[in-house]
């Protein structure tokens, strides 16, 4: 009977750990798979893009290449989430400080307004002055279409109750993106929790690309 | 609910000895911390923080001294080329003097260490001076 208890204390610990572990080995893939010619599968990608950056530079996904990041969408003059959402990203920004495959890329949802300059402004008083944390502007209709076919956020000019949002409606979500350009993980970037977790899981991104 | 429980707790409790102005002075305190955490803490925080120097700390801000100063900023907000930040601050059209009043003697309590009631009727006079 003792035998046996010790057996089931065993094998339960044995499968906590072990559920544990496949918890923790592996994010998922998220969006949708596509079928290739070949009826091969093509999981879901971020497409090429080409946004201007607050130092007045063209960025695309080459800017990206081997790296993990953190995608974003808010602007400038936002009066409700998105200060709550740059306050939790500048967590994410100092604690992967030293490690340069690391970045973040914030895109405005207002371009018309938020010019170079403004970006500039905005990061600079953010206190970021480096290629790490890039706010990008650029023509509208290419940033909602990245937001809602790639990045599975919601990113729309808001005719309903603009003058309560400021003019635009859009998720809070903070994307976590790897290496190969494969959504990994979507974080409710006004929530501390959520960004814990975005944090943990970032650095099992780093894990990842060393195995 | 929990502030209107507050409201009625600090009243039974001041009612007994102290003076009907006291307890009105803590009542605005009171609707002023419900205004500030609908309407400024968004940006300058909880604990009027701020967040870098994108929005400015409230807490120890020298601004607070200039009654008039920020009865116009929070009516009116301000321009992000006339802002210390570059960043603009929307205004608050909808507010009444009393919101004014109350969020102003909260502010000034709260983050200046200055027990100051600040009335409708200054709030009003003032707001004359600085139309938008």
């Amino acid at each position: 009977m003792k035998q046996l208890n010790k057996l089931l204390i065993l094998s339960f610990s044995y499968f906590t750990l072990w559920s544990c572990n496949v918890q923790e080995a592996e994010l998922p893939v998220l969006g949708p798979v596509k079928v290739g010619e070949n009826g091969e599968n093509i999981p879901h990608q971020i497409p090429d893009f080409s946004f201007v950056n607050q130092y007045g530079d063209t960025i695309s996904q080459v800017d990206f290449e081997n790296s993990i990041y953190v995608a974003d969408f808010f602007f400038t003059s936002c009066p409700t989430i998105c200060p709550v959402m740059k306050s939790q990203m500048i967590r994410v920004y100092e604690h992967f400080q030293d490690q340069p495959e690391v970045k973040i890329l914030s895109h405005s949802i207002d371009p018309y307004h938020d010019s170079v300059s403004v970006l500039r402004d905005y990061a600079e008083a953010l206190g970021v002055n480096d290629r790490k944390w890039q706010f990008v502007t650029g023509d509208q209709d290419a940033i909602y279409e990245i937001g809602e076919k790639s990045y599975m956020v919601t990113a729309a000019e808001d005719t309903v109750a603009a003058e309560e949002t400021g003019g635009f409606i859009h998720s809070g979500a903070f994307i976590l993106v790897d290496k190969k350009k494969q959504v990994r993980g979507l974080y409710d970037g006004t929530v501390e929790k959520d960004v814990n977790q975005l944090i943990r899981d970032i650095e099992l991104l780093l894990k990842e690309d060393e195995e | 609910m929990r502030n209107s429980l507050k409201v009625l707790i600090v009243s039974v409790l001041l009612s007994g000895c102290t003076s009907a102005e006291e307890l009105e002075y803590e009542q605005y305190l009171v609707n002023g911390e419900i205004l500030y955490k609908q309407r400024c803490a968004n940006c300058h925080g909880e604990k009027g923080e701020g967040l870098r120097n994108l929005y400015p700390a409230l807490a120890g801000n020298a601004v607070l001294g200039n009654t008039s100063q920020v009865i116009c900023l929070i009516k009116n907000g301000i321009r992000a080329d006339q802002a210390q930040s570059k960043q603009a601050m929307p205004p608050n059209p909808e507010l009444f003097d009393l919101d004014i009043a109350q969020l102003v003697t909260f502010l000034k309590d709260k983050y200046a260490g200055k027990p100051q009631k600040v009335t409708a009727n200054e709030v009003k006079e003032i707001l004359l001076d600085c139309a938008p």
